[in-house]
């Protein structure tokens, strides 16, 4: 338990960032096992205890945003790309027809603070939330 | 000392509750000294309420009942934890049963001082084993309390939150074992959506379902209404009468015939008529 196993030290190698990918079925029950996976990559690189944090709320709320359009029995597609002083993030379902971009919303002015860089992309047949976020040792 | 022990009804008095506390040991643990002196004691201690409340009862129950606010009072130490304080008091009167079958008269400190370690022992038992909502592995438990303390140290060290490849060098770990501790954190509270809220700000007794908000039905009902107004305004006095009696008062068909002075099957006709009007119009505005 005492030895420290050796991790990646960067996500990024010379073919470009590494990604990692999710896919889960569109339901609530799953978004905590995408918020795990969210922290543990976070925690390989270099992300602060508060960082974590931040992003596991980020997740969550991009994670609602997005199951709140998908179509039903749709899945949910993420997609992590890993940098070397932080991660984009995208998570993404099947919508048919689904409603504009909602900037106004308590759930979206959350994550606009706790990213660095957040956007919706509605377009009929998708619907995906898109976040970046930094270490914030890099500041 | 015997006029003292009743004096002032407010607080009961230590001296009283040790004297009590000595009384039903006695009568516990030496039922013969106690048969031999037990008319000096309820003579000396007839003027104490408590001691008439407390005598009737068995001596073990009488002095779980006479200490059982030191239990209340050490629960209330650990209050604001995250669990509640009748389920701390729950446990800390085991503490307290313990203590009285376990005390040692012979010793001659008090009671008090014997039971409240105990007590607190059995809460802070309690914290360990079962404060935990979804059972986590001792290792676990223990990594989570390692990681809280290397957290508050390393932030006021480094001046900001650290990292886990930190954290995990500070407690000699992998930075996996630190991702597995925080997922493990999340477990020592479940929140159920029937739990009550109570940090009791005024929404004392609310379950968070309560809190969740729905669209409130009538709400939809409001622009039909609204839109039914100039509708029902329109239409002539008979009809409107029986929409009335039908729909507002509740009544059944044949008392509306009754009231109008009309057969039933009319009333029927009317109705059906009325009502296929209100919806076309409404369709059509």
């Amino acid at each position: 338990m005492s030895e420290t196993s050796s991790l990646p030290t960067s996500g990024t190698t010379s073919s470009g960032p590494d990604t990692v990918g999710l896919r889960l079925p569109a339901d609530g029950a799953y978004v905590s096992v995408l918020r795990t996976l969210s922290a543990g990559l976070a925690a390989r690189l270099d992300f602060t205890m508060d960082d974590i944090e931040d992003l596991r709320i980020a997740v969550s709320e991009a994670a609602a945003m997005v199951l709140d359009e998908a179509d039903e029995g749709a899945d949910l597609d993420c997609e992590f790309e890993l940098g070397e002083t932080g991660m984009s993030l995208s998570i993404q379902a099947a919508a048919a027809a689904p409603s504009a971009p909602d900037y106004e919303n308590f759930g979206w002015q959350v994550l606009a603070t706790l990213t660095a860089d957040a956007v919706i992309d509605s377009s009929p047949g998708s619907y995906a939330v898109r976040l970046t976020v930094r270490t914030s040792l890099s500041s | 000392m015997t006029t003292d022990l009743s004096r002032g009804g407010g607080r009961p008095s230590v001296e009283e509750t040790r004297r009590l506390s000595a009384v039903f040991f006695l009568q516990l643990r030496d039922p013969d000294a106690w048969a031999e002196q037990r008319g000096a004691i309820e003579d000396e201690l007839a003027a104490s309420d408590r001691f008439q409340n407390l005598s009737s009862k068995e001596p073990r129950d009488a002095l779980l009942l006479l200490h059982h606010p030191l239990v209340e009072h050490c629960a209330r130490r650990f209050r604001n934890r995250g669990e509640p304080y009748e389920d701390l008091v729950q446990v800390g009167t085991i503490g307290l049963i313990k203590s009285v079958d376990r005390f040692d008269t012979e010793r001659g400190v008090e009671f008090s001082t014997y039971a409240t370690p105990t007590i607190i022992g059995e809460i802070k038992r309690y914290f360990r084993d079962k404060g935990w909502a979804i059972r986590v592995p001792r290792r676990l438990q223990e990594l989570r309390m390692q990681i809280s303390a290397s957290t508050a140290e390393l932030t006021q060290r480094l001046g900001r939150s650290p990292t886990a490849r930190e954290l995990a060098e500070a407690i000699g770990c992998s930075v996996e074992e630190i991702v597995e501790g925080l997922e493990s954190s999340n477990a020592y509270s479940t929140l159920s959506l029937d739990a009550t809220d109570d940090d009791s700000d005024g929404g004392a007794g609310q379950s968070m379902l309560d809190a969740i908000g729905i669209d409130d039905e009538s709400l939809e009902q409001v622009e039909i209404r609204e839109s039914v107004k100039p509708l029902l305004e329109q239409l002539p006095p008979r009809e409107k009468k029986i929409l009335l009696l039908r729909f507002f008062k509740n009544m059944t068909q044949s008392q509306i015939a009754e009231e109008i002075g009309v057969s039933q099957m009319h009333v029927s006709r009317l109705l059906a008529k009325t009502l296929e009007q209100l919806r076309q119009s409404l369709e059509e505005g």
